[in-house]
């Protein structure tokens, strides 16, 4: 609705002429009215939009007022003044909501942003933790593999060192001059070298002839030996027999005196038994003639 | 009705218009109001722009003429009109930044959410 002069003058005229209002002017009117009382009962206008609607207030008021005392023609510039502002107001107050929608757009895109971050770290958290249980797990896999091989190394090194043992003991075993037999390592000592004819006391050559094998029983004390007297055949067997056992006795005694103990070692006398050689001549006598420590091959 | 005698009482009424101030004022915010309307406006409200810059002229050749109650009654409906084009563009361009935002939020959102964990 266009304000135009010629309505004006018209108005002016109807006025002078003490007419009714025109019916374009009491629409305006209407329409202001309307527009005034919407925007008025609207709550987002009146807090937002005060100053319009007081605005629109004020040119309804003069509009209302010329329509009652005059002059008619400024009737509907009022009241299109009014709408106007009435319009203005709700549109102001629309524009304010729409600016807290921005806002809370705006404040949306922080949270999102923010729980973008919290998932981002708790992703990365996470990944920390399966790396974390994935090298604790390969550690632990490493650790014993590592125990396996050390165990196999330490079995092979013990395979090993059994193998090196039984190997020093063979070369120890034949420095003694040990024979290996069926009953085991055998050292067989003359009785030449041990004693005097007839006699069971051990010379001191006999002494010195049983270095070895001290030395040997001190390194290998789980080894317990036995000590078999021989004779040849010469003499009563009844004498041999005991002059057999008393030698062996004598050199366990031996033995016992250099610190070895005496449940290691049986002493035996078997007499004229199990000659090794002929008695009918004096080298098979001499053979004879004879000490055996038997090794237990354990 | 009868029409002829009337002319002379309206042209009276309008004399008496030309005892007032001019509308200085009123025109100047007018002006002033349709100056800061118009960049916006002629895209979103044409219509309510056009018609206060026609009427903000009218309001300037009435007070040239001396009518400066008819200038002063021009101006603030100049002013009326452009203020209420400045609030509809000005709500048209917030609506469109809103709903970019809210777009652009929910891109975001959508972005944020696809990411692998």
């Amino acid at each position: 609705m266009r304000f135009d002069p010629k309505l004006t003058v018209i108005a002016a005229a109807l006025l002078a002429a003490g007419c009714a209002v025109s019916p374009e002017a009491n629409q305006q009117l209407d329409q202001a009215r309307a527009s005034y009382q919407a925007a008025a009962a609207d709550p987002a206008v009146q807090k937002y939009a005060q100053t319009e609607l007081r605005s629109a207030a004020g040119a309804l008021a003069d509009a209302e007022r010329h329509a009652k005392d005059g002059p008619s023609e400024l009737i509907q510039p009022n009241a299109y003044l009014a709408q106007q502002r009435a319009q203005t107001a709700m549109r102001t107050a629309e524009m304010r909501h729409t600016e807290q929608t921005i806002a809370g757009a705006g404040e949306e895109r922080r949270r999102i942003q923010l729980e973008a971050r919290e998932r981002e770290a708790a992703a990365a958290r996470e990944k920390a933790r399966v790396a974390d249980d994935a090298r604790k797990e390969a550690e632990a896999r490493t650790a014993v593999l590592e125990n396996e091989r050390l165990e196999r190394d330490k079995q092979a090194s013990a395979s090993a060192g059994t193998t090196a043992d039984v190997k020093r003991l063979e070369a120890e075993l034949a420095d003694l001059r040990a024979k290996e037999t069926s009953r085991g390592w055998v050292l067989t000592l003359k009785n030449e070298l041990l004693f005097d004819t007839g006699g069971s006391e051990l010379k001191p050559g006999g002494e010195r002839a049983l270095d070895n094998l001290v030395q040997f029983l001190e390194k290998h004390s789980d080894r317990s030996i036995a000590i078999e007297g021989f004779t040849d055949s010469t003499g009563s067997k009844q004498l041999n027999q005991s002059l057999s056992e008393k030698r062996a006795w004598a050199v366990k005694a031996a033995l016992v005196k250099r610190g070895i103990s005496s449940n290691r070692i049986d002493a035996r006398g078997y007499g004229p038994s199990f000659p090794v050689a002929s008695n009918d001549n004096a080298a098979g006598r001499q053979l004879n003639r004879r000490v055996e420590i038997v090794i237990d091959p354990s | 009705m009868i029409r002829k005698p009337l002319i002379p009482l309206a042209v009276l009424a309008l004399a008496a218009c030309a005892t007032t101030d001019p509308p200085a004022e009123e025109i100047g915010a007018a002006r002033a109001m349709v100056a800061q309307a118009r960049p916006l406006a002629d895209r979103d409200a044409p219509q309510q722009i056009a018609e206060a810059q026609a009427k903000l002229s009218r309001a300037e050749s009435e007070m040239k003429k001396g009518h400066h109650d008819t200038a002063r009654m021009l101006a603030r409906q100049a002013e009326a009109d452009a203020k209420l084009a400045w609030t509809i563009a000005e709500n048209a361009r917030l609506t469109r930044t809103a709903a970019e935002v809210q777009d652009a939020n929910r891109a975001l959102r959508e972005e944020s959410e696809r990411k692998p964990q």
